[in-house]
């Protein structure tokens, strides 16, 4: 009896010694990371869309404030104890200041008291705020009304968001037109009865009635619903349905697929397919080919678990080319030239998934982003390989993909190095075994900061990345008229 | 009652307190062995007998991102391929010497060279020699180089270089440099014209 008692209570007593001993885990390990696929912010301004990875701190969302304002302006944050400063500039504004406290929900922006839905958080030297924080911040910070959608978890900042119209017209067969204030882009998935267009990067926003239904022999109804930052409109048929872009992208139209040609042979099933945008639309109307085009791919390197080189303990690579590549895409577009960025937020991409991305995008140039707190300055770097008089019209062998470019990308690491040294920032053009670059169809450099001077934290001071990223961009621009626009 | 459930605990506390110091002693141990394994694999350098002979040195320097080229004499063995491990280790000694001109990791080493045919050689590393080499574009660049260009210079017949870590490949040294492809001494000796 006595020792049935005793069992049941060392078993008692380890149970509460386990459940204790998680509680003080996840108290020291508040930020577990998601998969920022499935968990993330997307943000909507006038100048730029982005996402934002969210991370579960303590069962609640939340998003790191350098990534949240990075893409708005300049972004200077630092840890100091269990504090957390930070100077947020926009563009052509003055500095703004504010100040949070690791587990407080009290903080000071812009020299008001201001008080957070929940503790702040200050993790590894990264500041994050709760995700129903988000809008009321951005607003204060850049004095724009800002709309947050926290089921869809996205956020309209200083933008209305766009509302479709639905409008069915019956007919043999019937059409519903899905009319847009601006062009779109979605992706666009098929399957039997059903096209679902999902919108990543546009603010399409409910029209107010998210869930409609027709009386119709054909097509029976359309739902829009917005989650993990993307926002979706189901539409569902009771046949094939297809989707056609009019009206230059601002409509869609959904219809009943043609039926399929006879069988000539026996084909295996084929999955639902996924395509981006245009690739979707009826293949009655062949497809005009899309006019040539000069774009910029920005890689900022490593993200995620590769921190890249630690240019200090709490500055790691990662971030500063973030930051960088950011900068830099701000001053091409100054420039009137095109940029886009391989990775927006914290994600890791392997080096041959960077490569096969950036072929696929089809880039005029390509511009890898480093940084490293050895040496000092810039380094321009082209690809170490030897000079191949291939086509650049043929197929290209993988690991030697970049020799048929190397010429013009020497071109344009001497023409950045030049804009460099006109700004008297210390410079050298090399060539570098650095991957993914071999791997690059289309002329390629690479772009290694190193600190400006002694103090190693000053690479990522605004001033000097500003001067780093107006050179670079300088250099691309005085370039661009020998490097060929290439067809999307 | 109350006194058995306070034995109880402070027997807990007992065990607990016991597994943490047995916890602490094992990763000491890990932490010796580790350091053992290192001094033993540092003390297995091949015998090498004979007058000191000069060998030349690609020796990287991190303050100016240069490459340059330096003498030092050395025991050299008789096979060909001891001969280039004596020479990387040359090379290597020079970089963990403190201060250094171009610093790499604690314990960094050259397990092995093997000679492929006649103008190939695969430079085996510890993992010392890439866990904690620093990260960096040029700092791997200036690494690869000087081990690439020291070995063509003290053995004109090697013309393609192949670095392994630990017997396997990897894909970069520390994030940067391609470990995945032999390098020529010709493309090398471009990069350490461009970095004299």
């Amino acid at each position: 009896m006595l020792s049935g008692r005793v069992s049941r209570l060392v078993l008692a007593l380890i149970t509460v010694g386990a459940v204790l001993l998680t509680v003080l885990l996840l108290h020291h390990a508040p930020v577990l990371a998601q998969s920022p696929e499935q968990n993330q912010l997307t943000v909507y301004s006038p100048q730029t869309s982005y996402s934002v990875p969210v991370l579960e701190v303590n069962g609640q969302p939340y998003a790191g404030l350098v990534e949240l304002l990075e893409p708005l302006g300049s972004v200077d944050a630092r840890p100091d104890g269990k504090k957390y400063k930070l100077r947020f500039t926009p563009p052509g504004g003055h500095p703004q200041e504010a100040q949070f406290t690791d587990g407080k929900d009290k903080a000071k922006v812009r020299g008001e008291n201001y008080k957070l839905p929940a503790n702040f958080v200050l993790q590894s030297g990264r500041g994050y705020v709760p995700l129903s924080a988000t809008s009321n911040l951005l607003a204060t910070f850049l004095g724009t009304p800002a709309e947050f959608h926290p089921a869809g978890r996205r956020l309209f900042i200083g933008t209305t968001p766009e509302r479709f119209t639905l409008e069915l017209r019956q007919g043999n067969p019937s059409r519903l037109l899905v009319e847009f204030p601006s062009a779109v882009n979605p992706s666009i998935a098929t399957e039997p009865g059903r096209v679902r267009l999902t919108f990543r990067r546009e603010p399409v926003a409910s029209s107010g009635e998210d869930n409609v239904k027709y009386n119709d022999s054909l097509i029976t109804g359309a739902v829009f619903s917005e989650h993990d930052g993307i926002a979706e409109l189901d539409i569902t048929g009771t046949a094939p349905l297809m989707a056609n872009f009019a009206d230059g992208g601002k409509t869609i139209i959904v219809t009943g697929a043609p039926p399929p040609p006879p069988p000539v042979a026996q084909q295996a099933p084929e999955p639902a397919p996924e395509t981006p945008s245009n690739a979707a639309a009826s293949p009655q109307q062949p497809q005009k080919p899309a006019a040539p085009r000069f774009l910029v791919l920005i890689d900022p390197a490593h993200g995620g678990s590769d921190i890249g080189a630690a240019i200090t303990p709490d500055l790691p690579e990662k971030d500063v080319v973030l930051t960088l590549a950011r900068r830099l895409q701000r001053e091409l577009a100054n420039r009137g030239i095109a940029a886009s960025l391989l990775r927006t937020s914290d994600v890791a991409i392997s080096l041959d998934q960077r490569a096969i991305s950036a072929n696929a995008a089809r880039p005029a140039l390509y511009v890898a982003l480093h940084a490293a707190n050895t040496g000092k300055g810039v380094h321009v770097f082209t690809a170490l390989l030897p000079a191949a008089n291939t086509s650049t019209q043929s197929f290209l062998p993988w690991d030697t993909a970049q020799a048929a470019f190397l010429d013009l990308s020497g071109s344009v690491a001497g023409s950045v190095a030049a804009e460099l040294e006109a700004r008297k920032l210390p410079n050298a053009t090399l060539f570098a075994p650095l991957r993914p670059m071999n791997n690059i169809a289309a002329p390629a450099v690479a772009v290694e900061i190193a600190p400006p001077a002694e103090k190693v934290d000053e690479i990522a001071a605004a001033a000097y990345q500003e001067q780093v990223a107006q050179s670079i961009a300088a250099g691309i621009a005085a370039i661009r008229a020998k490097l060929p626009e290439v067809r999307p | 009652m109350t006194r058995r459930i306070v034995v109880m605990f402070a027997a807990l506390v007992l065990i607990a307190l016991g597994l943490a110091f047995y916890a602490w002693q094992l990763k000491r141990k890990v932490a010796r062995d580790e350091q053992l394994a290192t001094q033993q694999q540092l003390a297995m350098a091949p015998p090498a007998n004979g007058p000191p002979t000069p060998v030349t040195l690609y020796v990287a320097s991190d303050s100016d991102a240069t490459l340059r080229r330096s003498q030092m004499n050395v025991v050299l063995p008789a096979e060909r391929t001891e001969r280039a491990r004596a020479v990387l280790r040359a090379l290597f000694g020079a970089y963990l010497q403190s201060p250094s001109p171009h610093p790499i990791g604690a314990g960094a080493d050259v397990r092995d060279v093997y000679l492929l045919g006649d103008d190939t050689a695969v430079v085996d590393t510890n993992s010392a020699f890439a866990n904690t080499h620093p990260s960096g574009v040029l700092a791997e660049e200036l690494t690869v180089a000087s081990i690439v260009a020291t070995l063509n210079a003290n053995d004109g017949k090697i013309q393609r270089v192949k670095i392994l870590v630990n017997g396997q490949e990897r894909e970069t040294l520390a994030g940067h440099a391609d470990l995945q492809r032999f390098y020529l001494a010709s493309n090398i000796g471009q990069v350490v014209k461009d970095l004299q």
